[in-house]
């Protein structure tokens, strides 16, 4: 009998506190929503604040910027952090010296900053006085501040796609490393004496195995981008901001009868994040099915 | 050919070191400037005033440099506590419906906290524990636990059970079993647990503000508006005490752990 419900005694701790607090905190976001909100005697259930949420112009622009920026800063990161981490894996091979793996390792460090902190390297270089403006009026390429384009806190977001270009380039490495890692080194070997060079050793055997993890790696990369607070909040402009600040002005800022519209928001955020991840985890899965006989 | 190959090398290591490295540059030199202006490339006045300003002890900066320590460590050992007999099942055992546990445990690592925080926002204030540590901590644990999970079930995946059995036939209480069988193997994800939820807690910034409300301040909470248009010699400073508190934080554990592994291994084989 113990022995029978000993797995029960130790799920039970772990599943109530998250079902509470966190399938709790859904579900009431979800009722609040709809508008359910006893301490105001609202008891009715109703889909009306979505309806006003789709339709305003401020959702709509919102959506469009998270769209944009998360879908840029998840390209140009997937762009640095594949290249990175094949150049690095094809020279080591080649040079077969051990340094490689330091390399790598350091490239992993932007990961650990934090994601205010990451924003404020941004900020320090790239806003109109910054350090990258400085350097380029010592060589005479601008020669007032307000010469250097806005590129933090500029309504097309470019300094938070910088921010998490950078920060999850890292991430998308971390990502490829363990398919890298079962890459054997007679490939490349077997790959010469059919007369491929190292461009064609990428495009013809790297990047097709690579491109599962590397897809999923995207997306996972979207998701969090879209669904980040910090970074938009510190380096957007008020309008259009992202839908996480957007959800944040909404609640805090608006009175309690806007409220319902935040969590709404929200709401429609974890649908667009829980589709993208599932996404996600269906690329790595079908690949996992597929590719047992191919290597 | 070969030389070809160690330029390009050395090359890539340098532009790699300088993507990393360069935007930490002016956040250094403003930390120790003194009316750094455009376009000067360096500032003209070296100061220590902002650094000073900072380590006060008893300061506002000090206070929230423990109080995030304070929540992040707290914050872990539940996790710790409720992470490790999960992971113990979820590691080596399939049972029906595993996969509606596996995804209440992981949603929350790609579901962002500030959605469940808001919505539980409420009813933390009924309970009367907005404002307090309580709370926060209490909201902390929904980003960082998943990840906690995650790390013991990755050890747990590789044990099996044969251990342990071999260990009971000759004799050791279940207690011994986990203390020189279990513990040995998961320490490397315990570490890995460890690590990445103090990480997570430290960099949480949103949730604190709604629970806390401006009452629990942590590192973060302060910066905030240093950074956000405020003094810059202070928020660089304040950033790079945030990244030096992080990192110090792993550090100190990984040691601490390491140690401690260390010492109960030679006991067991001696």
């Amino acid at each position: 009998m113990l022995q029978k419900s000993k797995p029960v005694i130790y799920l039970f701790p772990a599943t109530v506190v998250l079902f509470l607090l966190f399938g709790g905190g859904i579900w009431n976001g979800l009722l609040q929503s709809m508008g359910y909100f006893p301490a105001a005697n609202q008891y009715e259930l109703t889909l009306e604040y979505y309806r006003k949420v789709l339709v305003s112009r401020e959702f709509l622009d919102s959506f469009l910027v998270t769209i944009r920026i998360a879908g840029l800063s998840s390209i140009i990161a997937g762009v640095i952090g594949l290249a990175v981490s094949v150049l690095l894996f094809i020279l080591t091979k080649e040079k077969s010296g051990k340094h490689g793996l330091i390399t790598q390792k350091l490239f992993q460090l932007p990961m650990l900053v934090p994601p205010l902190v990451a924003g404020y390297f941004i900020l320090l270089l790239f806003s109109q006085s910054g350090w990258v403006s400085k350097w380029m009026e010592t060589f005479g390429l601008i020669d007032r501040i307000s010469d250097f384009p806005v590129l933090v806190n500029d309504s097309f977001g470019w300094g938070i796609i910088m921010t998490y270009a950078w920060k999850e380039s890292a991430f998308v490495a971390l990502m490829l490393h363990p398919v890298l890692m079962r890459i054997k080194d007679v490939w490349l070997d077997v790959a010469r004496v059919y007369g491929a060079n190292s461009w064609k050793y990428f495009k013809c055997i790297l990047f097709p195995l690579l491109f599962p993890s590397w897809m999923s790696a995207l997306f996972i990369v979207f998701a969090f981008t879209f669904s980040a607070f910090e970074v938009p909040f510190l380096l957007g402009v008020t309008y259009p901001s992202m839908l996480p600040v957007y959800s944040y002005n909404l609640y805090v800022g608006g009175g309690l009868e806007v409220r319902p519209e935040a969590l709404s928001v929200n709401i429609i955020l974890v649908c667009m994040v829980v589709f993208i991840g599932a996404l996600a985890f269906w690329v790595s899965r079908r690949w996992y099915r597929k590719g047992q006989g191919g290597w | 050919m070969k030389r070809r190959i160690n330029l390009s090398y050395y090359l890539i290591t340098f532009i790699l070191v300088c993507f990393i490295a360069i935007p930490l540059i002016p956040l250094v030199i403003f930390s120790f400037s003194y009316g750094w202006k455009w376009p000067d490339l360096f500032p003209d006045q070296i100061s220590l005033d902002a650094w000073a300003y900072v380590f006060d002890f008893g300061s506002k900066t000090w206070n929230s440099i423990m109080t995030s320590l304070k929540i992040a460590v707290t914050v872990t050992l539940i996790n710790l506590f409720l992470a490790l007999p999960a992971a113990n099942i979820l590691g080596r055992m399939d049972f029906k419906g595993k996969w509606l546990l596996e995804g209440l445990f992981y949603a929350p690592i790609i579901v962002p906290a500030f959605v469940s925080v808001m919505g539980i926002h409420m009813t933390f204030i009924q309970m009367g524990i907005t404002d307090t540590l309580l709370g926060v901590i209490l909201a902390h644990i929904i980003p960082t636990l998943p990840y906690m999970i995650r790390a013991l079930v990755i050890s747990y995946n590789t044990i099996g059970y044969i251990w342990e059995e071999q260990g009971k036939v000759l004799g050791a209480s279940s207690f011994q079993c986990f203390f020189y069988i279990i513990l040995p193997f998961i320490l490397p994800g315990i570490i890995a647990g460890c690590s990445l939820s103090i990480l997570v807690s430290l960099n949480q910034y949103i949730i604190t503000f709604l629970i806390g409300g401006g009452q629990v301040m942590t590192l973060p909470l302060v910066m905030f508006p240093f950074i956000s248009g405020g003094d810059p010699v202070i928020g660089s400073v304040l950033s790079l005490v945030f990244m030096i508190m992080a990192g110090g934080a792993l550090l100190v554990m990984d040691v601490l752990l390491k140690k401690y592994y260390v010492r109960n291994v030679t006991l067991h084989f001696s």
